[in-house]
């Protein structure tokens, strides 16, 4: 289910991009796509009644039932990757509201630049 | 010291201690450029292992003789670029920096994640350095674009994992063929996708416009030749060596990349600014190229990267210097521009005939290259439609070329008084850098058997058994 | 009509894509265990490079890599190159929000910070400090590592930030550290190169799974980049907090 649910979030972030014009609200679409990607991603490492891949003093490795650790450390990349591409989208679109006064993707076309 | 993580590390750390050393920012990038084109040539094939885990666990790369050439290729450009524009560097030596060590990152890994990320590396120092233009609604629209391609590349390559239970090229590249094609279809689209976005391909190129038309002599050169050529000899080491094609995929990719093509060249035509030819020139030669390595041409491709790259710094660094000394780069007000730079047009003219495919320029021997492929191959429709295209190219290259020679309108006579009036295009230093990086296209044209001796190094590229002309045996291979 | 007709298209295209992925990947059940020729078995009992006995808590040493959080030692050991470009691209996205609005020294207006907020700063601060560095430290034990530390970090800056003026003068000194940082972490993998022949090899003891001082050069790696993520965040809201200066 939770795979189901994550690709739908996917969708939902495409549809999102595709369709608003507002920069701001593109940039959170794109972070729903990425949340989407990531929580797939996640499930895509899901062992059934699996535990944490953590060593501790009850749990050593002859344990069988570990979920996968892989997809968890590539979330953990993909996630800062989309901060990074959040934070910069952000500030390309306040640069773009100083100098044309608007969010809007589709004003900006027919504008003349200064 | 032939390491070849050093090529992706030295860049790295030199950006890093650039943070710290404000002021010598400008030498610092120079100073790694050059480091990193002089160990590019050192480097040899082979495995390198990073953290000493072995591979399919650990992350390695892989240096194979396509690379080999992707490496030096692309190093050497960035050098030349650079030195031709220093003056323009300012506060992005950092950036620069960053997306040397991302581009050879692509270039040399062998783990599908890692290529992902030095992926993102590259494309946000590229969106970063495409606001250098302040069309700052360009370069939005390139991030969501961009963005959009590399979660598609991730959820692709994370369905790879699932069905292979490993990342590592390599070993997806065993595991693949057990499975079905309709296992294969979706994560292959995906990546196609993903990939598609920074090889310009049709359905997601809208972004091209609007960030290289606007570009300066430093950043025009870097996307147009440097990030997209590292693109495309990473669509080709995916698309030949990793993924395996059933013959539906293999038709649509092919479809889609023959389209890319006409519509590129087409639209080339229609333009009346220099740097929306040649971008639009950019993205046809893409399509070709991704047909090519499709259909298996690796040594066809490989040359017309080469051919297409060389040729694309020196035209857009000359474009770049048209908005900067005539703030235009419409050809119409740009006539008769060479006749006062004739060095410079020398140069553009050497570049433009070579992209058409001139005989004794090295995009000829491409041209040559990619029929004898197809014709060997028993393919009679590809051939057809490079040669149509090159027609339409050949239009509009003698269409550009003569109104910057020729000052004056149609039927007129051309008179040196019609023309624009007289400004220094590029320094002297520049202008020797584009007519020796032209002089190389001629060489490597004329001298056939020593430019096909030192890009295959006597080993088919990524397997390609195709045929390739060379002079001594007549037709090689066969 | 018209919405209707997008309606139907954008449902059909949702179960094309759905049925598309489910050719690759069962939506509805998971895993019972992990398949045998799964990369992720060998991180799991450390066998890498050896085949390695059982991985005992606080008992078994010089495993290949001594972390207990078996995430841990994938993102720091196996896989430490890609751990390396993320921090790279949180680099670079750092340094171009910096170079796109925070060039200028004036910081927006605001109301001067009341009591109740300096006094819980200066409380909060070391507490929050404190916090995250036990974070990235303790990242190949459990839970935890470089990344949530540096956030923790970085909060607790902003937070000292909001409470007082004056601290607005020294943001700019977390770019040294931010460069600092990021070198140290490639000179660790340098030190490797030279002393195991690999980049980024661990070259320092393993120690026992479990034990604070083990783990060889994961914690030095762990400390590295939480400096360095610390200093990128506080960077990049600092510089979204700045005043644009018309020119």
């Amino acid at each position: 289910m939770i795979r189901l649910a994550s690709l739908l979030l996917l969708l939902i972030g495409l549809y999102g991009v595709l369709t608003t014009k507002n920069v701001i609200k593109m940039i959170i679409s794109i972070n729903i796509m990425e949340l989407g990607v990531n929580i797939f991603i996640i499930s895509v490492g899901f062992i059934t009644n699996g535990v944490a891949p953590n060593l501790t003093e009850h749990i050593d490795s002859s344990l069988s039932n570990f979920v996968d650790p892989l997809p968890q450390a590539l979330v953990l990349t993909s996630i800062v990757i989309g901060l990074g591409i959040t934070s910069l989208g952000l500030a390309f679109a306040r640069k773009m509201n100083k100098k044309y006064g608007t969010y809007d993707l589709t004003m900006i076309g027919g504008m003349k630049d200064e | 010291m032939n390491n070849p993580v050093l090529l992706i590390i030295i860049p790295l750390l030199l950006a890093f201690v650039s943070v710290i050393i404000k002021k010598a920012g400008k030498w610092i990038l120079l100073l790694g450029v050059l480091i990193n084109t002089v160990l590019a040539f050192f480097i040899t094939t082979g495995e390198t292992i990073i953290g000493g885990f072995l591979p399919p666990a650990g992350i390695n790369l892989v240096v194979t003789q396509f690379t080999l050439v992707g490496v030096i290729l692309i190093n050497s450009l960035m050098l030349l670029t650079i030195i031709m524009s220093i003056d323009l560097v300012g506060k992005y030596s950092v950036i620069l920096l960053t997306a040397l060590a991302g581009i050879n990152g692509m270039l040399l890994t062998g783990d599908l994640f890692n290529l992902f990320i030095f992926m993102e590396i590259t494309v946000i120092a590229a969106y970063i350095l495409s606001a250098q233009a302040k069309k700052y609604h360009h370069t939005i629209t390139y991030l969501i674009i961009g963005s959009v391609g590399s979660t598609f590349y991730l959820l692709g390559i994370i369905l790879l994992y699932h069905l292979t239970g490993s990342l590592n090229m390599a070993d997806v590249a065993a595991k693949l063929p057990l499975l079905t094609t309709k296992e294969l279809l979706v994560p292959i689209l995906l990546i196609f996708i993903g990939i598609g976005v920074e090889v310009k391909l049709l359905p997601v190129s809208g972004w091209v416009k609007g960030v290289y038309a606007h570009a300066n002599r430093l950043i025009a050169p870097l996307f147009a030749s440097i990030i997209a050529g590292t693109a495309l000899f990473v669509f080709g080491k995916l698309f030949v060596s990793v993924l395996p094609l059933s013959d539906t995929l293999t038709m649509l990719i092919l479809v889609m990349s023959v389209m890319t093509f006409v519509f590129g060249e087409f639209a080339a035509f229609k333009q009346k600014q220099v740097k929306e030819i040649l971008l639009f020139s950019s993205i046809g030669q893409a399509g070709l190229i991704t047909a090519l390595f499709i259909s298996g041409l690796v040594y066809a491709a490989v040359i017309l990267i080469i051919s297409n790259v060389v040729s694309k710094l020196i035209m857009f660094t000359i474009a770049g210097a048209f908005t900067e000394k005539y703030q235009t780069d419409n050809y119409h007000s740009l006539s008769g521009v060479f006749v006062h730079n004739k060095i410079t047009g020398i140069a553009f003219t050497i570049a433009a005939l070579s992209m058409t495919g001139i005989p004794l320029l090295i995009g000829f021997y491409a041209k040559l290259n990619i029929l004898i492929g197809f014709f060997h191959a028993g393919n009679y429709v590809l051939p057809v439609i490079v040669l149509l295209m090159t027609i339409v190219e050949g239009a509009y290259i003698i269409k550009l070329l003569l109104a910057l020679w020729a000052p004056g309108k149609e039927g007129q006579v051309s008179l040196e008084s019609f023309a624009v009036e007289k400004k220094q295009l590029l320094s002297v230093k520049n202008t020797a850098i584009c007519l020796i990086v032209a002089l190389v296209l001629i060489v490597g044209g004329t001298l056939i058997d020593t430019t096909s001796k030192i890009v295959t190094n006597g080993q088919p590229l990524l397997g390609d058994e195709s045929p390739y002309f060379i002079i001594s045996q007549s037709k090689g291979g066969e | 009509m018209k919405k209707v007709f997008i309606g139907i298209f954008i449902i059909a295209f949702t179960l094309m894509f759905l049925i598309a992925m489910s050719n690759s990947i069962s939506l509805f059940t998971y895993n019972e265990s992990l398949p045998e020729t799964n990369v992720s078995n060998d991180y799991i009992h450390k066998s890498v490079t050896k085949d390695s006995e059982e991985i005992i808590f606080n008992e078994t040493k010089d495993a290949e890599t001594g972390s207990a959080n078996i995430v841990t030692s994938i993102v720091v050991n196996y896989r430490s190159f890609d751990t390396l470009g993320e921090v790279t691209v949180l680099f670079l996205s750092a340094m171009g929000v910096m170079l796109l609005i925070g060039s200028s020294d004036l910081f927006m207006k605001r109301k001067k910070s009341g009591f109740i907020l300096r006094t819980a700063a200066k409380i909060l601060f070391p507490v929050l400090l404190v916090v995250g560095t036990y974070i990235f430290t303790h990242g190949h034990l459990g839970s935890g590592g470089g990344f949530p530390g540096g956030t923790m970090i970085a909060s607790s800056f902003l937070l000292l930030y909001l409470a007082d003026e004056k601290f607005v003068a020294k943001i700019e000194q977390f770019k040294t550290l931010l460069g600092s940082a990021g070198t140290l972490y490639i000179l660790i993998g340098l030190t490797g190169l030279l002393v195991g022949g690999y980049f980024l090899q661990n070259f320092l003891p393993t120690g026992t799974v479990g034990n604070l001082l083990s783990s060889g050069i994961i914690p030095v790696v762990y400390i590295s980049i939480g400096l360095k993520v610390g200093s990128e965040v506080t960077l990049i809201i600092s510089s979204f907090l700045k005043e644009e200066v018309t020119s």
